[in-house]
């Protein structure tokens, strides 16, 4: 399905779509289809995929709406990486796509399959409950309307960036721990439980907290920073992960909820699953001084310092899984004498 | 299957307002709330200036009866004068309601909600949450519904009411995904799909789903469309996209530019320049566009909104959401380049009729939000009234329905009904000599109201823009859907859609040519004044016989007199 190439404008190039493509009643598993069409500067890839539906392929589906980057319907993989088609210039892609002249266009990943480019958003939605990601406001319902409770900016700012979130789960699809284990709590729902808990209105705070700090909760974080890099608000989401850990340690102690605990937990993680959990640790992406450095003993860090260290450089593959059982087992052992010394 | 005892078709700031307060009303109740997208992707969301309400947080001496004023002489006097009093009235209370569950406004220095000036209002009271207002509110809402544990139906696309006589049995819906066509007998049916500005397609700011399904399926029920001719549009919409620039850019000193780099407002509002009123920009833009002084592309006429002049820093600093959409959707960095921009349709003050209980004429069918007409914006509507709107009303629209769906018993909703629904949506669609591409009405329809229904209509252009849509309907007849699945179709979507848009552009049409005045957004060059003799009115179009028929009803008057709207 290619369109003439004559159209070969000078504000113009021929680009290919290659289009995930898998509907549940015929296929048995998915494919691609090319889609070539003449693309000008400007043009988003949402606009493209309008384009070939409205005039190539009907059948091509994918979830879109306000176009304006607000309402988060068109989540999807461009070249790989989970973004807005409505906001992603054809162009800019194309800059830096590996194959020339061609855009990948995939669904989003960690969330079940419906059809083409579009995921089935409810499990997203059944973690919010879990979570409890409202504010249970302190003000007994028959009293509403009556006053407003006074805010300051200070608070305000702590949770004005983290209600940008437009629950579009790129994040969601960019996690490594989601590959995994798909019970995990998520990112986004990581953050919004966040915003809830440093809002004074909320009444919820110990209850969201003793769900956050069991299994698939806050602690299986690996601190790869993907979902950070990969948000389309560009939300601080590590602020928010490492807020929830320190708030954990702070309130619920080192014994109930400790990170050594869970850094335990993980540890057996990695020895049952070695192979898997290998591929999504942090030392991959981050290396082993680094992961070292700030995912072990991250539980004191947060306690002295209590601030998101800046992302980290990326530095290729490590140097192996044996070291690091090693010397994760040493900090660890640090971690909880430090704590205790600290008590 | 046993009813519900109230259906909401919606989910965006009137459903799930309406879902709330029904809950809150009685726990009891069964309630469902349907949505075609889920609810935290509502249009709600892109609201971003703010919400009226008089607080007097920021000018202690606001006060509601300046509030309700403003609103009245915003609308030149075609608002209902009863329900605005309920608007405004209700305003304070309903935001700090808001509030007190948990939305973000942003802060004032001692502490409480801040505000700030929005067109049209004599003191600055509109309430925000930076430029994210309907996000959070939607958000907060969406959180609070999911708190309260109301049942959704995400992804279910509304089709018609079930109707016996004068009343309804509840709604007929499909399921994207299965594609299966499934009933909602229901005691109460409370639309709140939205506005339909959408039908001007990429002339339009407003969300792809912006299709007045709503008001559609009303329509089609029998219940009037009042005063749909009334539709706004803003000056500064991206060339492509339809896609709104904010007023910031203006605001900030940005000049709007013809093709010989002349800025023309000189010529409109020598004083004001680029910040005169919404709706005299626009028409100056158009004037500029139909006198031949606009830039030509493929994608239309269109001038400049230029703010080089700025300076990278002030543009990075002040303006970065514009820059971005400029950057997203033009591929123009504003910082080097002037943006394109036209004016683009924006709100639909029409809409389904109800009285101030949100009551349609049909028995146990609600109405609000963008998709009904109370009326308590008139002609035209303030910046910041419409989220105020969808709020005030979906909360009374949750306490009537929950209040008075005992009184009724809907008949069952047979299969007959649905098979037959089925086959109208299906039947056919895929087959032979079913050739026309739903993209290209669209385009066409959208088009064909800009041009001649648009920002400056006229007698001989009304007809044009009539027999258009008449003939856009008869080649829909034979529209094709190429998807065969049932599974998520959002191919048979958008074509329902379109149906539904077509329905409803001729009200728009009709609305436009019946009335010979010019009030607030709706101007006749060749009835260049208001005429508050003959058109101090609300029209009223009902579907009788396949055919629209127009009606009146009188305004409610009893504040404000008449008088002229000046600024
Ligand atoms: C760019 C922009 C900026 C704006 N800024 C402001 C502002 O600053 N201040 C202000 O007051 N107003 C503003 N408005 C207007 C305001 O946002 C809208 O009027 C308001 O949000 C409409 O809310 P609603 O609840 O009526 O409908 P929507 O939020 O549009 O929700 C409609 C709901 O109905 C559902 N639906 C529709 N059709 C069907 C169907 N067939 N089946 C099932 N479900 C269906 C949709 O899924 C959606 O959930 C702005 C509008 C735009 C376009
Ligand atoms: S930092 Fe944590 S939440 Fe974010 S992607 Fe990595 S594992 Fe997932
Ligand atoms: S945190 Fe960012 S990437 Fe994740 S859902 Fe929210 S907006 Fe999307
Ligand atoms: S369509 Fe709404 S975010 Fe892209």
């Amino acid at each position: 399905m290619t369109l003439p190439t004559d159209q070969h404008t000078e504000g113009k190039k021929n680009v290919t779509f290659r289009v995930f493509r898998f509907n549940p009643q015929v296929d048995s598993k998915p494919y691609f289809d090319d889609y070539t069409i003449p693309v000008e500067k400007g043009i988003t890839v949402l606009r493209s995929l309008n384009y070939i539906k409205e005039h190539i392929d009907g059948s091509v589906s994918f979830r879109a709406f306000c176009q304006a980057g607000i309402c988060g319907s068109c989540g999807m993989r461009v070249n790989g990486l989970s973004q807005l088609a409505c906001t992603t210039q054809v162009w800019d892609v194309l800059a830096k796509s590996r194959e020339p002249g061609i855009i990948k266009v995939e669904p989003l990943r960690n969330l079940p399959l419906i059809k083409d480019l579009i995921v089935d958003m409810d499990p997203l939605v059944d973690k919010m409950k879990r979570y409890s990601n409202w504010v249970d406001s302190t003000m007994p319902e028959a009293e509403m309307g009556k006053k407003e409770f006074l805010i300051s900016e200070e608070e305000f700012l702590r949770y004005d960036k983290a209600t940008d979130c437009i629950l579009c789960a790129s994040c969601v699809s960019e996690c490594s721990i989601l590959r995994a284990n798909k019970e995990y709590v998520s990112p986004a729902v990581l953050l919004k439980s966040y915003r809830m808990s440093v809002d004074s209105r909320d009444s919820l705070h110990e209850q969201r907290l003793a769900e956050l700090v069991k299994d698939h909760g806050v602690w299986d974080c690996t601190h790869c920073y993907r979902c950070q890099e990969s948000c389309v608000k560009s939300i601080p989401i590590m602020d928010a992960i490492h807020g929830i850990r320190e708030d954990a340690i702070e309130s619920r102690g080192m014994k109930d909820t400790s990170g050594s605990k869970h850094a335990e937990a993980f540890m057996m993680d990695i020895e049952k699953k070695g192979k898997l959990v290998e591929a999504t640790l942090p030392i991959r992406t981050n290396g082993v001084v680094w992961t070292m450095q700030n995912l072990l003993p991250m539980a004191l860090k947060m306690i002295m310092k209590r601030r998101t260290p800046p992302p980290p450089p990326l530095v290729k593959s490590a140097k192996g899984i044996k070291i690091f059982r090693q010397m994760f087992r040493e900090m660890t052992e640090h971690v909880k004498q430090d704590h205790k010394s600290h008590q | 299957m046993k009813p519900f005892d109230i259906v909401i078709v919606g989910g965006g700031g009137a459903g799930l307002y309406a879902a709330m307060e029904a809950m809150k009303t009685n726990p009891a109740l069964n309630i469902a709330v349907l949505s075609k997208v889920y609810p935290n992707r509502s249009h709600t969301s892109a609201a971003q200036g703010g919400a009226n309400a008089a607080l007097a947080n920021k000018a202690k001496d606001d006060t509601v009866e300046m509030h309700i004023f403003d609103t009245i002489k915003g609308s030149d006097y075609l608002a209902d004068q009863d329900a605005v009093d309920v608007l405004c009235s209700e305003a304070p209370k309903i935001i700090r309601e808001l509030e007190n569950i948990g939305t973000p406004w942003s802060r004032m220095e001692d502490n409480t909600i801040a505000q700030r000036p929005f067109g049209g209002a004599g003191r600055p009271r509109c309430c925000y949450c930076s430029d994210k207002t309907g996000h959070t509110i939607l958000q907060t809402l969406y959180e609070q519904c999911l708190k309260k544990g109301v049942k959704f139906f995400n992804e279910y696309f509304a089709l018609n009411l079930s109707v016996s006589g004068s009343r309804s049995n509840g709604l007929i819906a499909m399921n994207m995904k299965s594609g299966k066509v499934e009933a909602f007998p229901a005691k109460t049916v409370i639309l709140a799909t939205g506005g339909y500005a959408k039908m001007y397609w990429n002339r339009s700011s407003n969300a792809a789903g912006n299709t007045g399904d709503g008001q559609a399926i009303a329509y089609r029920a029998g219940i009037p469309m009042k005063d749909m001719e009334f539709v706004q549009f803003h000056p500064t919409g991206l060339r492509k996209s339809g896609l709104l620039v904010t007023e910031g850019a203006r605001g900030e000193g940005g000049y709007l530019l013809n093709k010989d780099g002349e800025r023309f407002m000189a010529r409109y509002a020598p004083e004001k320049m680029e910040l005169g009123p919404r709706d005299l920009v626009s028409r100056s833009l158009e004037t500029e566009i139909l006198q031949g002084r606009g830039f030509d592309s493929p994608a239309g006429k269109y001038l400049h909104l230029d703010l080089t002049h700025l300076g990278a820093d002030l543009i990075k600093s002040r303006l970065p959401q514009i820059r971005e959409m400029s950057m997203n959707f033009e591929g123009v960095d504003p910082i080097e380049e002037p943006i394109p921009v036209r004016p683009t349709a924006h709100y639909s003050m029409g809409g389904i009729d109800t009285d101030n209980q949100t009551r349609t004429v049909m028995e146990g069918v609600y109405a609000a939000g963008e998709c009904a007409c109370v009326s308590v914006h008139g002609a035209n509507r303030l910046g910041g009234n419409s989220l105020l709107d969808i709020l005030v009303f979906g909360r009374i629209a949750g306490r009537t329905a929950a209040e008075e769906a005992g009184k009724f018993t809907p008949n069952t909703i047979s299969e007959a009904e649905l098979t037959e629904q089925l086959q109208e949506i299906r039947g056919g669609m895929h087959a032979a000599g079913h050739y026309e591409r739903y993209g290209e009405l669209r385009e066409e329809l959208g088009q064909t109201l800009a041009l001649n229904v648009g920002i400056f209509r006229e007698a001989s252009l009304l007809q044009k823009g009539i027999a258009d849509i008449a003939e856009l309907k008869e080649r829909f007849k034979k529209v094709r859907i190429f998807d065969t699945s049932d599974v998520f179709n959002t191919n048979l979507m958008q074509v329902l859609e379109l149906k539904n848009m077509l329905d409803l552009a001729e009200t728009v049409a009709a609305g436009a040519y019946a009335r010979q005045e010019s009030r607030g957004s709706h101007t006749r060059i060749d009835f260049p004044v208001r005429d508050d003799a003959n058109w101090h009115k609300h029209t009223m179009a009902t579907l009788v016989k396949g055919k629209v028929t127009l009606g009146e009803k009188p305004v409610t008057m009893g504040r404000y007199e008449l008088q002229e709207r000046t600024y």
